[in-house]
């Protein structure tokens, strides 16, 4: 057998690109991870993390480039040829299938065999033996999936992972679901793996995480690899220096300064389940008020909740004065709401639909006389819109799954300005697109609050949210627990208040 | 045919381009069959092919109603006995009432359907096949299982069996509900929120569109083409009898799908439908009189289908 360099790096990228449409998530790409250590990768959303871990674990394949794996050339088909390579990915997703046993669940690709058929009772020791190695020796393999916490059900996902036998295991924002002491037992067993010489690529929003964890750093932005350093050697400003780049300053337009806004819309006790515990806030007309916060404290349920997409949401909701308790989103709409919802694939946009009939699709009744829709009409509005966004297009009547990301989240976008709303809802626009359409799309948002309009915007994304918003309302837990406003929307206070660290104000109501 | 693309086909025009050729190579290998055996070309003459129409209006209607239901995704397995049912209580109740009779048949079936799919979240697969048995225990319990002894009305007679200048009413009205049709898919908002829930119900929902009431509207339009299909049906035949709608759902899917529509929802036009229907009534019609025994025009006739769709398949490449 030969002996490999145990210091020669285990994965090995060189000059790895990705192009989705007109967007280049990655842009030769070089970049390393050696056996036994715990690599963190950082950047913001859209810096390319998520498309390089798609590309090591076979998900989608670099457009060019050239992938090393203990020194041999590699090209994953699909992620089963990954797993076969040992490289084994835990998404942030669940990708697990909720009404099979756990024990099912955690050896799906590959269930011990007796004669052909799957042995049960094998199965059942194997993934007992993988959750007592990450400290869940509680969890019964013979559970269905749908019957465990949020929290648990991560922790089968990583025991999945572990039954294929990383050679370089991929953490993606894997622990953002789980509990204090789930997450001490997640490190520990890191680092066992660490000890055991396998690579680990990890990816966090979470400093405190990747100072505990990491020994190597990685900063990502942009769809390049900016800096690859020993954990350590350099200050946390400098990496978020790093992170953000130079050419972020000044991308955003001038905040009017004046005295608070009458309310446009109101919010108390604002409630859902265990998901909304009682918010109480409101915005103002030609306000733009942000809702952060780490993902998923319920700001989208907030947002779908005054979008009438939920049943059973308690509290009251006035919009200009008026009680305001949409049944469905069609009722929202004739109130004058707009929502820009979370993925403009699947809930934003027709796909294979044309442009024009995407742009219209909110717009139906006022461009209709009697039933029939005044095609005059539609071709003027459509024109208009593409117009005022200056979308990028080539035909109208093309599929708008042929347009870029940013160019179809701009369809989205002007499909509801079409309706002429007052009271605008955003769930993370700018996730995935480029820079330039961002500049764009905060513009656009400035503009509509100085007409008058009042802007909801929840976004992931804590630059953003300190460059456009007049104010800024953290959410943790279902809670507004702070509530920042001008010069005080800072990304230490909205990363303190997000974790819900001290500075505690007692939320209202 | 193709307005202003004269390069880029349209994505959703090949199917019908592929049906119609093959509306043509029915026609070519069944002229060629009678010329050698009778040496005459009947079937190019105009009493033929009028004839084909008339038999296809009736499925033409079934299928038009079809296509609302699967543009949105859905599918309505009940229209065989919609269509029965609707006969039945046409010639039953008799007199002037007896075609709002059996389009009252229609609206009610289709509203139950609609309220099951939409409101109780019933996988329409399911609960039409439902509704289907149902209709069928009624009309069984009826009639007590035999074919009803009453006839139908002057009216319906005129609708299913005779002509105007030659040409049979129901070919007329299968016109005048195609025209319709066309229309409410391309110029009406009921129309664009049809293929928008079809392509993405959670986008057409998020759009303010009222999928609900949309969905419900797909499902009685679709029963009511049906009950008007079976009141029809039994003017043509004099009467209604059991069973009469049971050959009208496999090929009406089939004339939607093989004209383009997709089955899944979201792509197809109305064009299409009609030149399946045309398709699937010419080649029953040749297989017969090439004289095929029954067995062997079922193995050609669903090979047909099966071919058709995976030439459709390679030929239009989706991406998301």
């Amino acid at each position: 057998m030969i002996q490999t360099d145990s210091r020669a790096p285990f994965l090995t990228l060189t000059g790895i690109s990705k192009r989705y449409g007109g967007v280049r998530a990655l842009d030769g790409v070089t970049f390393a991870c050696g056996r036994g250590s715990i690599h963190a990768v950082l950047g913001e959303n859209g810096a390319g993390k998520s498309t390089l871990i798609k590309i090591v674990s076979g998900v989608v394949q670099p457009d060019e480039g050239v992938m090393r794996l203990d020194g041999r050339e590699v090209a994953f088909p699909n992620p089963a040829a990954a797993n076969r390579a040992g490289v084994v990915c835990v998404f942030q997703e669940l990708s697990l299938m909720p009404d099979l046993t756990v024990a099912d669940n955690i050896l799906a690709a590959d269930p011990p065999r007796r004669f052909g058929l799957i042995d049960g009772r094998a199965q059942r020791r194997r993934a007992e033996e993988l959750l007592a190695s990450i400290g869940c020796a509680d969890v019964d393999p013979r559970l269905r999936v749908r019957d465990l916490p949020l929290s648990r059900r991560q922790m089968v996902e990583i025991a999945k992972a572990l039954a294929k036998k990383p050679r370089l295991l991929i953490l993606d924002e894997a622990t953002s679901a789980l509990t204090a002491a789930d997450v001490e037992r997640v490190y520990a067993m890191l680092r066992r793996l660490k000890a055991d010489g396998v690579a680990i690529l990890y990816i966090s929003h979470r400093m405190h995480e990747i100072d505990a964890l990491a020994d190597t750093l990685s900063v990502f932005r942009n769809g390049r690899h900016i800096e690859t350093f020993a954990k350590g050697a350099r200050s946390p400003d400098r990496i978020v220096e790093l992170m953000i780049g130079r050419e972020i300053t000044a991308q955003y337009p001038p905040k009017p300064r004046r005295s608070r806004p009458k309310p446009r819309l109101e919010v108390r006790d604002l409630s859902w389940g265990e998901r909304l515990r009682g918010l109480s806030f409101s915005v103002g007309s030609g306000e733009i008020v942000g809702l952060g916060g780490l993902d998923g404290q319920g700001q989208k349920e907030v947002l779908l909740a005054l979008f009438g997409v939920l049943k059973g949401v308690g509290g009251t909701v006035t919009v200009d004065g008026r009680p305001h308790r949409p049944g469905s989103p069609a009722e929202a709409k004739d109130g004058g709401l707009a929502l820009i919802p979370e993925d403009r694939k699947t809930e934003g946009l027709m796909l294979p639909m044309s442009i024009a009939d995407n742009l219209v699709a909110a717009s139906l009744k006022p461009l209709s006389k009697g039933f029939v829709i005044d095609r005059a009409k539609e071709r003027a509005a459509v024109a208009d819109a593409v117009r005022r966004l200056q979308i990028k297009i080539g035909n109208a009547d093309d599929a708008v799954s042929t347009l870029s990301g940013g160019n179809q989240q701009k369809v989205v976008i002007a499909k509801w300005l079409m309706t002429g709303p007052g009271l605008i809802l955003l769930n993370d626009p700018t996730r995935g697109i480029d820079v330039g359409t961002k500049q764009e799309i905060y513009r656009l948002l400035r503009d509509l609050a100085d007409g008058g309009a009042a802007i909801l915007f929840y976004s992931t994304d804590y630059d953003e949210l300190i460059g456009c918003c007049d104010r800024v309302s953290v959410m943790y837990d279902g809670r507004i627990v702070r509530e920042l406003e001008g010069d005080a929307i800072t990304e230490r206070a909205i990363v303190a208040s997000a974790l819900n660290m001290g500075n505690r104000v007692p939320h209202h109501g | 045919m193709i307005a202003g693309a004269p390069l880029a086909l349209r994505a959703d025009t090949k199917p019908i381009l592929i049906a119609a050729g093959f509306v043509l190579v029915i026609l070519a290998v069944g002229t060629a069959y009678t010329l050698a055996t009778q040496g005459a070309a009947t079937l190019l003459s105009p009493a033929y092919l009028i004839q084909q129409l008339q038999t296809g209006a009736f499925l033409g209607l079934v299928a038009a109603g079809m296509m609302l239901v699967i543009l949105i995704g859905h599918i309505d397995l009940s229209v065989a006995w919609t269509l029965a049912a609707a006969a039945m209580t046409a010639t039953a109740v008799g007199g002037p009432l007896a075609l709002p009779a059996g389009l009252a048949v229609g609206v009610a079936v289709g509203l139950l359907n609609g309220i099951g799919v939409a409101y109780l979240r019933v996988p329409s697969m399911i609960f039409t096949l439902g509704v289907n048995a149902v209709l069928r225990g009624l009309m069984v319990a009826q009639t007590g299982g035999f074919a009803p002894q009453t006839a139908a009305t002057d009216a319906m007679r005129f609708l299913g069996a005779e002509r105007i200048a030659g040409m049979p009413v129901a070919v007329l009205v299968w016109a005048a509900v195609s025209l319709l049709t066309a229309g409410l898919l391309s110029r009406t908002a009921f129309g664009k929120a049809l293929y928008g829930m079809g392509n993405s119900e959670a986008a057409a929902y998020l759009s303010g569109i009222r999928t609900r009431r949309v969905t419900i509207l797909a499902f009685v339009l679709c029963s009511v083409l049906a009950s008007l299909a079976g009141v029809m049906l039994a003017g043509y035949s004099t009467k209604a009898y059991q069973g009469m709608g049971d050959a009208y759902v496999l090929p009406a899917i089939a004339a939607v799908v093989i004209g383009g529509t997709h089955i899944l929802g979201g792509r197809g036009r109305y064009l299409g439908t009609v030149v399946g229907v045309i398709l699937i009534v010419l080649l029953n019609s040749v297989l017969s009189i090439m004289q095929m025994p029954e067995a062997g025009r079922q193995v050609i006739y669903g090979g047909v289908i099966i071919a058709m769709l995976l030439v459709y398949g390679r030929g239009a490449p989706t991406r998301s």
